[in-house]
């Protein structure tokens, strides 16, 4: 299959209405509906933290690119984050249509590995900025 | 274990009463809400007219979030359902883009918290 071809496939499913299964207990859908909220806000802090790092802090001395180095990954794992979680939401909810169980969730190792890597960064930041 | 909606006796305060969970939901929007005034806050500082439009967003989301309170069983779902989870969703890549755009363009300023 073409690379578009592929997208659009992928589009078609994250934006198709389940039909499938039957409506589950609404509270688990508000659950559901719930922890795709908090990790919207989850996104939005990383793009709130990455914006403060470029625009608010002062430059690290040595370093010049130090703070975008810190900040521009934050906000586009922003990004990132918000799509996985809409992409969780319609794996869940197709889950208890069919009361099976819940697929494994991607999101916790993205979140995990990026804080490391961002931590590591800033380590090397900080270090090169503190070297005479 | 009985269905949400029927008026089922039990221990259970989520059994008793459904709309619990409906109310946390609405409260969890609330939180989304401020979140993206939040945002809009910061980007106000560095350019004032993209912080206006981010802040924006925020009483639309509050409004979304309201949608599930009006009308309608107390246990039961909106109609608007996936709809607002996908603008949640564009909004958020939208306002990440404006802000990779003002941390990129801003004013490059010594740092506002020097």
């Amino acid at each position: 299959m073409s690379r578009t071809g592929r997208f659009t496939d992928l589009w078609r499913r994250a934006t198709a209405v389940d039909e499938g299964g039957t409506e589950p207990d609404p509270r688990f859908t508000f659950a559901n509906e719930r922890t795709f909220l908090a990790w919207s806000r989850t996104a939005l802090a990383l793009v709130v933290a990455g914006l403060a790092i470029v625009q608010l802090l002062p430059p690290f001395p040595r370093v010049p690119v130090g703070r975008h180095l810190l900040g521009v990954p934050l906000i586009v794992l922003g990004a990132v984050l918000a799509v996985v979680a809409y992409t969780e939401w319609v794996r869940n909810q197709r889950a208890l249509r069919r009361g099976e169980p819940l697929p494994k969730s991607l999101m916790p190792w993205i979140l995990a590995a990026t804080i490391t890597g961002m931590a590591i960064i800033s380590a090397i930041v900080v270090l090169l900025s503190a070297l005479q | 274990m009985t269905r949400a909606g029927n008026d089922s006796q039990g221990d259970d305060p989520e059994e008793r009463d459904p709309g619990l969970a409906r109310e946390r939901t609405s409260l969890a929007w609330t939180r989304t809400a401020i979140s993206f005034a939040a945002l809009g806050g910061v980007v106000l500082k560095v350019n004032v007219v993209t912080g206006l439009i981010v802040l924006a967003v925020a009483p639309m989301v509050w409004q979304l979030g309201r949608i599930a309170e009006s009308g309608s069983p107390r246990t039961q779902l909106p109609a608007v359902g996936i709809v607002r989870i996908r603008l949640i969703t564009v909004s958020i890549v939208a306002v990440s883009l404006l802000s990779l755009l003002v941390a990129l363009l801003g004013p490059a300023a010594p740092g506002a918290l020097r």
